[in-house]
């Protein structure tokens, strides 16, 4: 059998294990999640380096942190599928739900920032007329609706399928952000795509396995999905609740998914 | 192995352990000369001359701006758009002085007119008699502004000598261009050289000025130096930084951010509070200086100059015509 991949064992390929503690870590995540802020926020205001236009900097600076932040997160879910055997890889996968959470709220520092920069609510309002703006508010408040569902007691409400459905708007948001922020300046394309790409490429080398796995290629040249019989590789990633193994049908089985967030797959006795 | 372990005292040095004495000389050189490079570079940091000529000049008591707070010098000059250097404020100040040579600095005035020249810029100053000191408002089409002590001439005065023919209607200004030296210039981001535009009766104008310094000072080379148009009424962008031509055109001449993005800045450009910007609205401006919550403070049609250029545009749509 091929490595099991519960978080508890130790024989994974690329595992650095003083690393992973470490990665795994509530405390570590808080750190990096808060101190990126302190670094880039507070300290340049505490120490008057935010320049001529402070409020500009600030502005700029929240902006820039919650989008990076959004492109992180959205970057563990392809991570995890293309490498499901590193170890480090699932360590940070530990931290989604933080990560994603963090986004939001350094979007909305950065609307606070966008408040005070037009000088309160009249300018607030005419800034409201402008399609750059309403990219932004769009995708902001795509995150909060997601940032407010980011619960069990929401997973449990909303049922697995639906909730997972409506977190796919992960992706609307980051595009709508990018888009926001690409055009934010003056250089246009030339600040965005160092973001664009790399995310884009990921979600193409995670779909592509995903594909691959499902027998996607399996008839290659004439593709199509193709599910045979309970020896299909497919099901060494699905979750699989031990207590249940042996009890439900093939059909069934192939039904299962894995869900987020934070859930590590628990494993998967599947026939060798 | 360490000398420690072959001596019977700590304070027993090994032959080997001691520097020889020319090389122990060396070193003395070598520290004298990196100490002298470092005062050297702490006395003449950010002084790079440019056009000295025509310091110190005097206030013109016609544009003092009576009761309006000039903006701090370190602001002036550590804020700037000059995407020769690069995209950010801050990079223009880094960048720019890292051995960028502003002197000597040839102008070349050329096109249509009767008495074409290359020029020394300091030549310039003394052909033209001198400089003068202006508080002009700067409005930047970002909807931030300053207001700037600048040094210089009126370019109505330049014009005058370089004798225009009829056929004249426009003036093109050119920046220089020096890929090797910027690196802003090496990548593609706008079609360089950096290239503006005044129709004649706007280079005309009084307050058209050409400036070689600010503060007092020759121009600091993330300002401009040694040579920069000032046109005050007008989006920031339109006055164009370290200018190495000057021509006298009959067509509307191409300008660099106008064929960049047509619908977002035009070749007037005048500043003007009820024609929005596509991505922000231009009715208020930050005034570079105020605290996080300053406010904001109206922005004025033509910055403030409408008495001296309004009647520039007279029957023009300035809907229309950004």
């Amino acid at each position: 059998m091929r490595g099991s991949i519960s978080g508890r064992t130790s024989d994974r390929p690329f595992e650095v294990k003083w690393l992973t503690n470490i990665l795994a870590r509530k405390l570590f995540a808080l750190t990096v999640l808060v101190g990126v802020g302190i670094w880039f926020l507070i300290v340049p205001a505490v120490s008057g380096n935010l320049g001529a236009n402070p409020l500009e900097k600030l502005l700029h600076q929240s902006g820039e942190i919650a989008i990076w932040t959004l492109g992180a997160v959205l970057s563990l879910t392809p991570l995890r599928v293309l490498f499901p055997a590193s170890a480090l890889v699932v360590a940070l996968n530990r931290h989604r739900r933080a990560v994603g959470v963090t986004a939001c709220i350094y979007g909305l520092l950065h609307f606070g920032f966008h408040i005070l920069y037009e000088g309160g609510w009249d300018g607030l309002v005419r800034s409201l007329t402008k399609p750059f703006i309403w990219f932004g508010l769009a995708g902001l408040s795509i995150l909060i609706v997601l940032t407010l569902t980011s619960n069990l007691w929401s997973i449990r409400s909303l049922g697995a399928k639906n909730w997972k459905r409506l977190h796919r708007f992960a992706y609307l948001a980051a595009a709508l952000l990018i888009y926001h922020q690409s055009i934010a300046g003056k250089g246009h394309w030339h600040t965005a795509r160092w973001l664009l790409f790399p995310l884009l490429g990921l979600q193409v080398a995670r779909i592509v396995k995903t594909l691959y796995t499902d027998g996607f290629f399996e008839n290659w040249p004439t593709p199509g999905r193709k599910r045979s019989g309970p020896d299909h590789p497919i099901q060494r990633y699905y979750v699989w609740p031990r207590s249940e193994a042996g009890t439900i049908s093939a059909e069934q089985r192939l039904r299962l998914r894995p869900i987020a967030p934070c859930h590590l797959p628990r494993i998967i006795d599947g026939p060798e | 192995m360490t000398p420690r372990k072959t001596t019977k005292h700590l304070w027993q040095l090994p032959d080997s352990a001691v520097l020889p004495e020319e090389q122990y000389l060396r070193r003395r050189e070598f520290l004298r000369i990196v100490g002298l490079g470092l005062v050297g570079s702490a006395l003449f940091a950010d002084s790079l001359p440019a056009a000295t000529t025509g310091f110190p000049d005097s206030s013109n008591p016609s544009f003092k701006l009576d009761g309006v707070k000039l903006t701090s010098e370190d602001s002036v000059t550590s804020y700037n758009n000059f995407y020769e250097w690069g995209f950010g404020k801050e990079e223009p100040k880094e960048l720019s002085n890292k051995g960028w040579k502003t002197e000597p600095w040839t102008l070349e005035i050329g096109g249509l007119c009767r008495n074409p020249r290359k020029i020394e810029v300091n030549d310039l100053v003394k052909l033209v008699g001198g400089i003068e000191r202006r508080n002009y408002r700067h409005r930047c089409v970002e909807a931030w502004s300053m207001v700037i002590p600048w040094d210089g001439f009126p370019l109505a005065k330049l014009i005058e000598l370089s004798k225009p023919d009829a056929s004249a209607k426009f003036v093109r200004f050119i920046s220089f261009l020096d890929p090797d030296a910027c690196p802003g210039q090496r990548s593609n981001s706008l079609p360089w050289p950096y290239t503006e535009g005044l129709t004649l009766p706007e280079a005309t104008n009084e307050l058209a000025f050409v400036a070689t310094g600010l503060y007092g000072k020759p121009l600091r080379n993330q300002n401009g130096a040694p040579i920069r148009l000032v046109v005050p009424w007008k989006y920031g962008f339109k006055s164009a930084k370290s200018l190495v031509k000057i021509e006298f055109v009959t067509d509307q001449p191409k300008t660099t951010w106008n064929e960049l993005a047509p619908d977002e800045y035009g070749f007037y450009a005048n500043v003007n509070p009820s024609v929005d910007h596509p991505r922000w609205s231009q009715a208020t401006e930050r005034v570079i200086g105020g605290g996080l919550f300053s406010g904001r403070r109206p922005t004025e049609l033509f910055n403030g100059y409408a008495k001296q250029v309004a009647h520039l545009y007279e029957g023009l749509d300035l809907r229309k015509n950004l």
